[in-house]
């Protein structure tokens, strides 16, 4: 038994040091220094390396980690302790040869990177903690601490005068609810959510003039995105067809504003607002001829097809036969930003309000087409095709229409994107384009429009706040997506339904299995 | 009221439906019988408008109908009730009824039908705010001929309402499709369970292999000692 828990304790110390040491190859330790001393309030210059502190910092999470993971729920504590001290030696040791041969790199002055980009001197020595040899015995006690302290502190959270407490607090906090809303006066109730909706509309108008341009910015971007996801939504989740070159309809959105409004190449010079609304009818254009022919194609085949639609368009713009028209690899430069009664309007804070109008017009829009006839169409077309033409909903036309009102949103995300960044070239509109609106829905939640906000503030917002982060956005990226798979497949934040009975139907299906499985019965 | 004429329809190579003619009066309740892969469903599917005929016709109420689309074929009169219980599993009970009146455009007559439809199927009322999968089979049933019945047809076509049901719930569905027809709306029957169907129908079809082998009075098809011997014989 003591052996069992010896030999897993070393198998877990062992991966844990050895992923410390990939994380080390490709510098992520740095990078994950950079922004703890970010996030405590010590701004780290661009370039520069974060104060040896905040590498202590993050090796002390990291040991606490391993503790935690290392020590087993239903064994004793004293078992865990000596799980925590195993695995934690374990991490020490495996990271302390590691360190070594660093150490070694450092005093032979061999660069290594060659071969490994990640990996400098700076960050070598910043990770032995600017120490040298002396860094991997630092380790060693570093590790071995905080995976104990990770330990006890797993003792401690999880033990029975604590889980009491937690559930004293939840049990306080429900009876507080339940008494404000029982001496919350009716009216506030009734007119709370305009009240809510007043400040957040209040909140929109002002806080935009406080922000420096830089976040009104990435504020515009986010909302950007959730325009591009609510267009991505209706063809994906309302409409049942898995579209992979939505970036397509985002491009001819750009293309048409930048076609129409810059000197070059072809000097029209229409104005800011023309441009935005033939930019949309563009995108509608593109998925009619998209749509019609195939329509009839579902699942697998329309993601293949749509996917090398989007890098048609994209190489189609690049291409030297259209640099003419488009402008080609270079792009389109000087796109005019937007006129009021007269007036410039196309400061950042400007275009935030411009985006903000836009972004709430489309959730209001979005809202009334859930919850329409077409809605209700849409939702039956996705689950059985078949029996929803025995209803009588015209299939072909329910789905080209909702690949239209898609493309429509994503033409103006576009158009405005373009007029704001007054530039759009071929990599505006990349393969990576169409797969992040793809993952806002699958991470915010599919069918949620506060899902989608969450969503885009999480993948497109956050990335940008925390520069860092660029170089290892696939990484985290991926690692966010199947954790949240894992954790919380419907989304961190799921659509609810209004209208359903969700405990009532949880019974029922106990008692019969619903669907293909209930045919049988 | 409907009258189909030498109807011949193909799945790629397979000849499944070799000359078929039959006809309806209004106010009957006409079953077609026979064994699996026989046609009837393809026939029900011709009718609705959901398979193309190559060949033949279908006239209802005097107009032509062959090869319409089902969003045209269904403002008719004309509504099918798919085999299999298809429902709508991920939408409410009254989602699916909404979606059986999707050609209906008056509002009131949408609310006022739900109402109807609530008052012949109590448990649909009680269950409206239930997702339709996690109904019980002969509740998923029930809401499939309630979306068809949504529509206000003249002509209901139903594949296989018995399918996969407990014999009571087989007789309660049977008591259902009876009392509909006597409201006025004729029934085409689709039934592998041929003792029940020729008990509640007026004339009965026998399909085989995608020809008309065998038509007459129910009672006489009952009778009937091929029948007997291929549909009806209990195997001990």
């Amino acid at each position: 038994m003591n052996r069992n828990l010896f030999t897993t304790s070393i198998n877990k110390g062992f991966t844990f040091g050895i992923v410390m040491i990939f994380l080390v190859l490709i510098d992520f330790e740095v990078m994950a220094a950079t922004m703890l001393s970010k996030l405590l309030g010590v701004n780290v210059v661009r370039g520069a390396l974060p104060e040896v502190r905040f590498m202590i910092i993050f090796l002390v999470l990291y040991g606490l980690f391993v503790g935690w993971f290392a020590s087993s729920d239903q064994e004793k504590p004293a078992k865990k302790l000596f799980q925590a001290l195993i695995a934690g030696l374990t991490v020490a040791v495996v990271v302390g040869l590691f360190d070594i041969a660093l150490n070694q790199l450092i005093t032979t002055g061999t660069d290594v990177r060659a071969y490994l980009a990640a990996l400098g001197p700076a960050s070598i020595k910043l990770f032995l903690l600017e120490k040298g040899a002396l860094g991997s015995l630092l380790h060693l006690g570093l590790f071995t601490g905080a995976s104990l302290l990770g330990s006890v502190l797993k003792i401690l959270l999880k033990s029975d005068p604590m889980s009491h407490f937690l559930k004293g607090i939840s049990t306080v906090y429900r009876d507080l609810r339940a008494k404000t809303q029982a001496i919350t006066p009716n009216w506030i109730k009734e007119y709370g959510k305009y009240l809510l909706f007043l400040l957040i509309g209040l909140s929109a108008f002002f806080l935009p003039r406080m922000w420096g341009s830089y976040n009104n910015y990435v504020l515009g971007l986010v909302g950007l995105y959730v325009i591009l996801g609510i267009g991505l939504n209706i063809i994906v989740e309302l409409s049942g067809q898995l579209m992979l070159g939505f970036a397509a309809f985002f491009a001819m959105g750009a293309y048409s504003m930048a076609l129409l409004n810059a000197p070059l190449p072809h000097g029209i010079m229409l104005g800011f607002w023309p441009a935005l609304a033939i930019g949309v009818l563009m995108a509608v254009l593109a998925a009619v001829l998209l749509g019609l022919p195939v329509m009839g194609m579902r699942g697998d085949y329309l993601a293949i097809v749509t996917l090398g639609f989007g890098e048609i368009i994209r190489i189609l713009l690049k291409s030297d036969l259209l640099t003419d028209f488009t402008g080609g690899p270079r792009g389109i430069q000087d796109i005019k930003g937007p006129t009021l009664f007269g007036q410039p309007f196309s400061s950042d804070i400007d275009y935030t309000y411009i985006i903000l109008v836009f972004m709430i017009l489309s959730i209001f829009i979005y809202k009334r087409l859930e919850r329409s006839r077409t809605g209700r169409a849409w939702m039956a077309v996705k689950e059985d095709t078949k029996v929803a033409e025995a209803t009588g909903v015209n299939i072909k036309n329910s789905k080209l229409l909702a690949l239209c009102l898609g493309a429509a949103f994503a033409g103006l995300a576009g158009g405005i994107f373009a007029a704001r960044n007054q530039f759009t070239g071929p990599n505006d509109h990349q393969l990576m384009v169409s797969m992040n609106i793809l993952s806002i829905l699958i991470v915010g939640g599919i069918n949620s429009v506060p899902g989608i906000i969450l969503g885009a503030f999480t993948l497109k917002g956050l990335p940008e706040i925390l520069r860092e982060i660029e170089n290892y956005r696939l990484l985290v990226f991926g690692g966010l997506l199947v954790f949240m798979m894992i954790s919380r497949p419907e989304g961190l934040w799921p659509a609810t339904r209004p209208n359903i009975e969700k405990d009532e139907g949880n019974r029922q299906k106990a008692e019969s299995p619903p669907g293909k499985g209930g045919q049988h019965d | 009221m409907l009258k189909v004429t030498d109807l011949n329809v193909h799945y790629g190579a397979i000849h499944a439906l070799q000359g078929v003619s039959f006809n309806l009066e209004e106010g009957e309740i006409v079953t077609l019988i026979g064994a699996n892969g026989a046609g009837k469903s393809t026939l029900l599917n011709t009718i609705s408008g959901l398979l193309r005929a190559d060949q033949g016709e279908v006239e209802y109420l005097g107009e032509n109908i062959t090869n319409f689309e089902p969003q045209k074929i269904v403002p008719k009169g004309i509504v099918q009730v798919p085999e299999g219980r298809k429902i709508f599993a991920a939408m409410t009970v009254m989602e699916n009824l909404e979606m059986g009146a999707f050609t209906v455009t008056d509002k009131k007559l949408i609310s006022d039908k739900v109402e109807e439809m609530f008052a012949k199927f109590p448990i649909l009322g009680k269950r409206s705010k239930q997702l339709g999968g996690t109904l019980s089979g002969g509740e998923q049933q029930m809401l499939a001929i309630a979306r068809g019945l949504m529509a206000s047809p003249r002509l209901l076509l139903l594949d296989e309402p018995s399918m996969g049901l407990s014999p009571v719930l087989v007789e309660q569905i049977f008591d259902i499709i009876q009392n509909i027809n006597h409201t006025g709306t004729s029934v085409i029957l689709v039934e592998q369970n041929a003792q029940m169907a020729l008990c509640i129908a007026d004339r009965a079809y026998v399909l085989e292999t995608g020809k008309i082998v065998l038509e007459g009075e129910a009672q006489e098809v009952l009778q009937n000692p091929m029948v007997i011997e291929a549909y009806l014989a209990v195997t001990e």
